[in-house]
This record gives structure tokens, C-alpha cells and sequence, in this order.
């Protein structure tokens, strides 16, 4: 556990001394969330008879989630260490490691993300508290939905994970690196609901978007918080998004085994 | 010059003796770019209309900044990824050749795999074309091909910019992003559709709003003036300001080393 | 502390003349404490890379340029490839001041940074070398005539059709000279061009310097840790330390001055107990004699034989100058550095 505490530690110290880009990091986000917002609020106000999956509020404060969140929703976050390692080979000698291979990997990335997220995420949670009406971020439905969607997030931070391992592991499997992963990075955002909510998606879309598992780390989590999903249907969703997460582990740990013993035989 | 062609040649052989990722990379590329549109088309499915623009009015303003950003991204990469050059310590290489620099960073990277996004961007841009009914006249045509220039102009002297910036701390990168993808994301849409403060952002801070949303009242015949049609000049104004930024930091670079 | 040859009279190729060249760096500290102060006050400490350095050198001299790691080896360099701008003082070469012209500067330089590399990497050689062609715009004929003779004396015909990430590490090298030699540059920057090189590949390029050298008269200054490179190659060695040049002289008189210890290898079968005489540094025991190590600033050789001969019976002797690294040690802790 220390190990794994040590990572963090040194994950943060080094997101520290970018400060520059710690500020500009907080900046973009508020600027990117404004955009999103403009357009959506540009869209409403152009088409106040149609009828819309998600109140306005509610999709205020998801894009508002989104920023905040950023780090934890946004899949295209590529371990670039762990990447290189599989690339070369060198993978074979993480076996000469007494840490689990898996669970080292988990850690780091894991560490990666939450030092990240500590950074900014009260510096853009504030300014979204605090921008006037419509463009601010609502509070939540009420205190269960709050309570609910702090489960929910974390679930969805150790989903994504999870996620993320395999669609690094999964690079092993393949020559090149950059398509693949594109390709995997590209798909998980978009189901996940992070390009736009799953709600305004085309029905087929959406059915395929409810077989994956990717929409428990974003859609989920923020629908939950701003009420457009009631307490009986957040809790049955926290219960799917912990199934996932196991079989997410499991696919994960699964591959990491296979991955080793490929490399052992290849020589490296 | 001649040596920048020669340069996008052996960029292609390089790139092509990796065949199989290059494939791969190609078509995944195409999703990525699909992704991009997916927001519009299913948002319009819901509405009709965002402040009175269609959904084709929009994808033509989409395309076009897609289109300019796509070119940029292959052929002004060497400035977009200027960072590189610095922190592998490769600028000063530049440095030793008899070239220009500016042509010297033109040609040091040239993203040919890309370019399945050029070729995304003119589809959507001839299906919106098609669907809406343009008085073509040489007015019209002129103004279509002043937009897609620009638009390439407008991100050329964008990456050139934050390239500057490189030599003040190669850390901040983000801010970059704040410009190109952040003011990109805005452009994509008729800048009117937002409040007064960003259509003054972008009109004269930094000119998208001579890219796609000036001419293209005039493309669309809301408006009468010919000032309208020729707009887009504007943009080429804004590479003066880039350049002599990209000339100041490399002063800056040659007195305090990296 | 250093020494300056009188050169009165002759032209020099390159002068550098009282240069300085200050930086700035950001003074950071390890620890979570530290980085969290870093992070809202930045501290910054002024390190002088270059204090007053001064030399000249003839054209078709090969220079070594070495030094600790930090003593102002590559600014210097920098400098005088005009990357860089010194903060005060004049740098002169072949008559131009190197950042003041640099496009037309940089045509009459070559530049090998033993690290870095100017080949494309999935590409053969020889099409770096085509675009170099045009680059430095040499006519066509020229073109054809030097890369031949080039290719042949690095001899690198069957490799440079092959990409270049498929090469060696010495194969690779070796390619990198030809490419920054094409042009016919005047001088040329070598920057650790046989680190890591195999033995066969160190010898070709030592041997191709000095063709070079003695054919074209290209000035050389070759900046390297190696010192079999030193000792092969440059007759002036330049030492920079902390910023400052301690020695500039030949290789020569630096021999004479610190290579004074030599070692004495002696074939015996007589034995002896541990020789107490002034002068003898070590004394080792082999499986055919011993071994010694001699101040021959204390002991001259003659006598510390003569000696010997009157303890043993001397079978065979070998006696070997010290090694240059050692004697670059000792100057380096001579001046501290």
C-alpha cells in the first residue's frame, strides 16, 4: 500500500511544478464547459416549444460535471511510460517485480488521474458555482442525489480505470499502438456521454450505448446528481456500474496474465 | 521551397513504411472526425434550428473550420507540435542549417495520415452546399473560396502563435488548446449565435468571425454588401502579428539558450 | 588560471575574445513542502555558464575541447555555431561574427552532435543526403564527387540504402559525418562522435578525421570525454572548467607536465621485499615479476633501472607512458573542477 502512496505522492509533487499548466489547465476547463453551455443555451433558446430529454438546468450542470470531473471522465488520458514499455518489450521484466503487474499499473494510473483532479477541480467547481443564471451549475437534486452521486463518481473513477487498463493492455496485443487506442478512445467517449448526453442520441445509439459500460463514468454519475435519473433508478444503476467494474477487473487481470506470459515466451 | 515539397515526400516515405498502422490509423481517423459531426446531427434531429440557422447552414460552417484546421494540422504541424522541437533540443539543428526557420519547422513535420480529414471535411462541405439554395454567382463562388483560405490562414497564424510561446516555457500547453480547440469548437457554429461579447472576441481579437460568419451572411444572401464577400482578407492581416511573435522568441532563444 | 599561446603575427580562424554567458534557472527543491512554495514563489539562481573565456585557433587545426560536465563545453559551442548569444565579448570566425549572419554563417559549418542526429530515421541515408544536397545548395557534379568519396572513406556503400533505424549505432555515426561533410564545410563541430561506436567504426571515423584534416584542411574542435579520441586526433587540447579555461596548449607539453608517472613492468624471477625509495608509487606483484609505478619527476627512469638491476635479475622490462585519462584526472583535481 505504501508503494502505491509513494506513486501518488510523486505524481502530485510533479503535477505541482507545472504551474502554468496548472492554471491554464483551469482556465480551458471553465472556457470549454462556457462553450458547450453557449451552444446548448443558444439551441434552447431557439426552440422553446420542443420537447427536450433534459431540462436546461440539468444539462448546465452535467457539462458542468463534465468540466470538473474532467479528469476522470476523459478516457483519452494515455499512460505514455506504460505504453512505451509494452512497445519495447520491457514488459517482460515486470514480472521480475514483486508488485503485482496489474495492480501497480492500476495504482499509477489511478494516482495519475486523482492528483490531477485534486489540482483543479475546486478552482472550476467554484467559478461554476458562481457564474450567474443560466450558465451556472445547479445545486443537486437534493441531499440523496448528492450522497448517490458521490458513490457513483467513484465508482465511475475506478471504472474507468479499469477501463483504461485494458484498452492499454490491449495495445500489446496489436503492432501499433496509436490506431487502436484512438480508435477504443474514441468509441468510450462518445457512449460514455461525453461528447453529447446519451439522452439526445438516436433511439438505435442509445440501446447500443446502454450494452457498455462506458456511460456509468460519465452519463451516470451526473444524471444522477442533477435528478434527470429518480433514487430507485440511481440506485439500481450504481448496483449495474459495480457489476461492470468487477467484470472490468477481471477482463483486465485476465489479459495483463496473458500479456506477461506473451512476452516471457517472446523473449521481450 | 522546392525543398519543402521534397521534405512532404520523404515524410510520405516514411510514413508509408509502416503500412499496416498507417491503414489502421487512417480509418480510425475517420472515426474521430465522425465523432466531431455526431454533436451536430444529433442535436438538429431534436431542434430545428439554432438562432435561425439550419442544420446545413451549420455543417457548412462546421466543414470549413474543419477543413482549415485539418490542412493546418498536416502541413503546419511542425508548429503545432513546436514544443517538440524545443524540449528534444532538435530546434537548435534548425539553427545550424542555411534555410529559413520558418520553413525549416514547416518541414519538420507533415502529418500525412491525417489526411483522411481533409478529405471528411470537402464531403460534408459539398453534401451542405448541395442542400442549400446559394444564388451562385463569381461573388458567391469567390466568397466560398475566400472562407476556405482564410480558415486555413486563421489556424496557421494560431499554431504560429503558440509556437512563440514555446520559447517563454515549453510547460502551459493547455493555454494552447484553450485556442486552437476552444475558439475551434466556437467557430465551427455562425459565431451569431452567442452574446455580443464573443462575436467582439472574434471579430477582433482573433478574427474567426471573418472566417465563417461575415462571409457567410453574404453566402446565404442575408445580407447585400460585397464588404461582406471580401471579409475573409482580414484573416491574412493576422499572420503579420503571428510571425513577428514566432521572429521575437527566436531572438529570445538565441540570448538565453532553452 | 590559463595559458594563451602567442600567435603574433598570424591570422587566426576563430577568435573568441573575453566571453561571458550568464542564465537564469529556476532554483527548485525536492519534497512535497518545496514544490507547494514553488508553486506561488519562484526562485532563481544566475549560473555564469562562460567567464571571460578566450582563445584563437589557426584554420586545420584539430582542437580538443573537453571538460567537466556543466564547465561551459556546449554553450561555448553553441556560440560559436551562433545558436547562441554571448552575453558580452566578440566571436569572430573566418571573418564573420556567427549569430550576426546565420544563414550564411551556417553554410561553412558542419555540426555532429554525437547524441542527436539530422538523418530521417525510417529513411535510407541517402536520401537525407540528397535533401542536404539541396539544402546547401551544392551544384550537382560537386554533389556526386564529394558523397563518393565521402561514402568511400567512411566506407558506408552498402548501407546507406538501408533506413537508417536498421543501422548500428557506428554505422549510423558514420553516416552522420559523411552528411555533415558534404557541403565542404570549413569547420566542423564534433560533439562525442565515438561514444558508443564499436572498435572497428572508432577507427574509421579516427582515421577519416584525420584524412580529412590533412586533405582538406577543415578545422576540427572535438568535444569528448574520450580520451583515446584526444590522443588520436587533436594536437591542442583546450580544458574549460566551471566556466573558465584552465589549460589551452598542446598535447605535447601536457604529457610533459603531468605524465610523469610511467609504468615499469618487470620479468623476474628474483624476489624482492617492498623497494622504499623515493619516487617509486606502487609496486605490485605479478605472476611473472612486478609491476611499478614511477615519478619520473622525482626518480628519472635511468636511475630507477639502475636501481632495480642492482635488487633483481631484470629478464624483460616494459616500461608504458601513463595513461592521457589519468593525466586529465589529475589536472581536474589540480584545479578543482
Amino acid at each position: 500500500m505504501k508503494q502505491y502512496l509513494s506513486v501518488f505522492r510523486i505524481k502530485f509533487i510533479n503535477n505541482l511544478q507545472y504551474r502554468a499548466a496548472a492554471l491554464a489547465g483551469i482556465f480551458t476547463q471553465v472556457f470549454f464547459g462556457l462553450v458547450f453551455i453557449m451552444v446548448y443555451i443558444a439551441f434552447y433558446e431557439s426552440n422553446t416549444g420542443a420537447s427536450t430529454p433534459m431540462q436546461l438546468s440539468q444539462l448546465i450542470s452535467y457539462l458542468w460535471l463534465n468540466q470538473i470531473f474532467f479528469v476522470i471522465v476523459y478516457i483519452w488520458i494515455k499512460d505514455e511510460e506504460l505504453l512505451s514499455m509494452i512497445k519495447n518489450g520491457n514488459v517482460a521484466y515486470e514480472l521480475c517485480r514483486p508488485v503485482n503487474f496489474y495492480f501497480k499499473w492500476y495504482f499509477t494510473i489511478y494516482g495519475t488521474r486523482l492528483s490531477s483532479l485534486l489540482l483543479r477541480f475546486l478552482p472550476v467547481l467554484v467559478m461554476a458555482l458562481l457564474l450567474p443564471s443560466p450558465y451556472n451549475l445547479s445545486l443537486p437534486a437534493s441531499w440523496l442525489s448528492l450522497l448517490l452521486f458521490i458513490v457513483s463518481i467513484f465508482i465511475a473513477s475506478l471504472l474507468v480505470t479499469a477501463i483504461s487498463m485494458i484498452f492499454h493492455i490491449i495495445t500489446f496485443f496489436t503492432l501499433d499502438e496509436r490506431g487502436v487506442l484512438t480508435l477504443l478512445m474514441v468509441i468510450g467517449e462518445i457512449f460514455e456521454g461525453g461528447v453529447i448526453p446519451i439522452v439526445f442520441f438516436p433511439k438505435f445509439l442509445q440501446v447500443i450505448a446502454y450494452m457498455l459500460p462506458f456511460r456509468y463514468i460519465c452519463d451516470i454519475p451526473f444524471r444522477i446528481y442533477s435528478g434527470n435519473i429518480n433514487i430507485a433508478g440511481s440506485l439500481i444503476n450504481i448496483g449495474l456500474s459495480i457489476a461492470w467494474l468487477i467484470l472490468c477487473f477481471g477482463i483486465g487481470i485476465i489479459l495483463s496474465k496473458r500479456a506477461l506470459k506473451k512476452a516471457v515466451i517472446q523473449g521481450g | 521551397m522546392k525543398i519543402y515539397f521534397e521534405s512532404i515526400k520523404m515524410h510520405l516515405k516514411s510514413a508509408l513504411e509502416y503500412k499496416k498502422s498507417f491503414i489502421i490509423i487512417f480509418i480510425s481517423q475517420f472515426l474521430v472526425f465522425f465523432s466531431y459531426y455526431f454533436v451536430i446531427l444529433a442535436l438538429f434531429s431534436k431542434f430545428d434550428n439554432i438562432k435561425g440557422f439550419t442544420v446545413y447552414e451549420v455543417l457548412l460552417t462546421f466543414s470549413i473550420i474543419q477543413l482549415g484546421f485539418s490542412i493546418d494540422e498536416i502541413f503546419v504541424r511542425g508548429f503545432d507540435r513546436f514544443d517538440d522541437l524545443i524540449i528534444t533540443g532538435n530546434f537548435d539543428r534548425l539553427l545550424v542549417r542555411p534555410q529559413s526557420i520558418i520553413m525549416q519547422v514547416l518541414s519538420s513535420k507533415i502529418d500525412i495520415v491525417k489526411s483522411s480529414r481533409i478529405i471528411q471535411g470537402i464531403i460534408i462541405l459539398i453534401i451542405a452546399l448541395i442542400n442549400l439554395n446559394i444564388n451562385w454567382d463569381i461573388y458567391k463562388v469567390i466568397t466560398l473560396t475566400l472562407m476556405i483560405l482564410s480558415s486555413i490562414a486563421i489556424f496557421f497564424a494560431i499554431f504560429v502563435f503558440m509556437a512563440s510561446y514555446c520559447f517563454i516555457t515549453v510547460q502551459g500547453l493547455e493555454v494552447r488548446s484553450l485556442f486552437t480547440d476552444g475558439g475551434k469548437n466556437m467557430a465551427k457554429y455562425p459565431i451569431g449565435i452567442f452574446k455580443k461579447g464573443f462575436i467582439f472576441i472574434f471579430t477582433f481579437i482573433i478574427p474567426y468571425a471573418f472566417v465563417n460568419y461575415y462571409p457567410l451572411l453574404y453566402l446565404l444572401g442575408r445580407v447585400d454588401n460585397k464588404l461582406y464577400a471580401f471579409s475573409p482578407l482580414v484573416v491574412f492581416l493576422f499572420l503579420i502579428p503571428a510571425l513577428l511573435s514566432f521572429k521575437l522568441g527566436m531572438k529570445k532563444y538565441a540570448s538565453t539558450g532553452s | 588560471m590559463y595559458f594563451l599561446r602567442e600567435r603574433s603575427g598570424i591570422l587566426s580562424f576563430i577568435t573568441v575574445s573575453d566571453v561571458c554567458k550568464t542564465f537564469k534557472v529556476t532554483k527548485r527543491r525536492s519534497g512535497l513542502k518545496e514544490s507547494v512554495k514553488s508553486f506561488f514563489k519562484r526562485n532563481y539562481i544566475y549560473i555564469e555558464a562562460v567567464k571571460n573565456v578566450s582563445f584563437e585557433i589557426k584554420k586545420g587545426e584539430i582542437v580538443g575541447y573537453i571538460g567537466p560536465n556543466g564547465a561551459g563545453k556546449s554553450t561555448t559551442i553553441k556560440m560559436l555555431s551562433g545558436i547562441l548569444i554571448p552575453d558580452s565579448g566578440k566571436i569572430e570566425v573566418d571573418g564573420m561574427v556567427p549569430f550576426k549572419e546565420r544563414e550564411k554563417y551556417v553554410r561553412n559549418i558542419g555540426v555532429v552532435f554525437g547524441q542527436r542526429s539530422q538523418l530521417w530515421w525510417d529513411i535510407p541515408a541517402e536520401d537525407t543526403f540528397d535533401l542536404l544536397k539541396d539544402i546547401y545548395k551544392i551544384n550537382e557534379d560537386e554533389y556526386r564527387k564529394t558523397k563518393s568519396e565521402l561514402v568511400s572513406m567512411l566506407q558506408i556503400e552498402n548501407i546507406i540504402q538501408m533506413p537508417v533505424r536498421q543501422l548500428s549505432l557506428g554505422q549510423r555515426m558514420r553516416c552522420e559525418i559523411a552528411a555533415s561533410l558534404l557541403h565542404k564545410p570549413s569547420i566542423l563541430f564534433l560533439d562525442e562522435p565515438t561514444i558508443g561506436l564499436d572498435a572497428v567504426s572508432k577507427e574509421i571515423v579516427r582515421d577519416f578525421i584525420k584524412k580529412l584534416n590533412k586533405e582538406e584542411k577543415t578545422t576540427v574542435i572535438l568535444t569528448t570525454h574520450d580520451m583515446n579520441d584526444i590522443e588520436a586526433l587533436a594536437n591542442r587540447l583546450i580544458l574549460i572548467g566551471k566556466g573558465e579555461i584552465l589549460y589551452d596548449g598542446s598535447l605535447k607539453d601536457l604529457k610533459k607536465k603531468y605524465g610523469n608517472y610511467k609504468s615499469v613492468i618487470v620479468n623476474t624471477k628474483s624476489k624482492i621485499n617492498k623497494l622504499i625509495k623515493k619516487g617509486v608509487i606502487t609496486q605490485d606483484e605479478t605472476d611473472n615479476g612486478y609491476s611499478f609505478v614511477i615519478d619520473t619527476n622525482i626518480l628519472p627512469m635511468s636511475d630507477f633501472l639502475k636501481y632495480l638491476s642492482s635488487k633483481i635479475n631484470i629478464v624483460d622490462v616494459d616500461i608504458d607512458s601513463e595513461k592521457i585519462d589519468n593525466i586529465i584526472v589529475k589536472m581536474y583535481k589540480e584545479f578543482k573542477i
